[in-house]
């Protein structure tokens, strides 16, 4: 399955990019890609704790079953207002 | 309930929205709150702050707040205006306005959305220091 990643905010920066995909197989959860991405960008690995994660415009818990072309965000905690 | 919410790169006119508001001869409480940008940041001066939005994501979860508004509270309506870009010092970011029939209920629903929007709308701060 192919998975698009965008990052927002800070995390833009820790990963030089505003976006990637990742090839995955299927059954993959979101916690797992979220393992493959830390590898791939390592300076994510200290946000473990904090890191939130949507697929489309909902949050997800980490148990999530992808889908191909599932299009997935990751950013830091929001500070709207 | 009616809804309202814009997400704009605009000024955000405090004089216009409370000249076009629409409220029915039920309400008997309007609140409203502007957040506004301070001069300093972490100890730091700044000249102003740029907010970043997913903004799709952004519509959806604010939806998803006014839901759970309308099924707490008696609330007529909820305006809600989150300006995006670089906002200068001593201007508002931010504008919230709710009306219901009593006050109880529009201080409780307005503090509560803002509460809530700063836990799941997905929008940052990059404060523009000197």
């Amino acid at each position: 399955m192919r998975i698009h990643v965008s990052f927002y905010s800070y995390f833009r920066d820790l990963t030089d990019c505003s976006e990637t995909t990742e090839e995955v197989p299927d059954g993959t959860t979101l916690e797992s890609l979220l393992d493959r991405v830390r590898q791939r960008y390592p300076k994510l690995e200290p946000m473990r704790r904090s890191t939130l994660a949507a697929v489309g415009v909902d949050y997800q818990d980490r148990h999530y079953l992808l889908k191909d072309n599932d299009a997935v965000s990751l950013f830091p905690p929001v500070q709207g207002g | 309930m009616k809804r309202d919410l814009t997400l704009t790169c605009d000024v955000i006119d405090e004089t216009d929205l409370i000249r076009s508001r629409d409220a029915s001869a039920g309400v008997g409480a309007i609140v409203y709150f502007a957040g506004v940008v301070r001069a300093g940041e972490d100890g730091k001066s700044i000249h102003g702050i740029d907010y970043e939005a997913f903004p799709a994501m952004a519509e959806r979860q604010f939806h998803l707040i006014f839901d759970q508004v309308e099924k707490r509270w008696p609330i007529e309506s909820v305006r809600l205006v989150h300006r995006i870009g670089v906002v200068p010092v001593n201007e508002p970011s931010l504008w919230v306005e709710v009306t219901a029939p009593h006050r109880g209920e529009a201080f409780e629903a307005c503090q509560f959305l803002i509460n809530e929007m700063k836990r799941v709308v997905p929008i940052w701060k990059h404060p523009q220091f000197f």
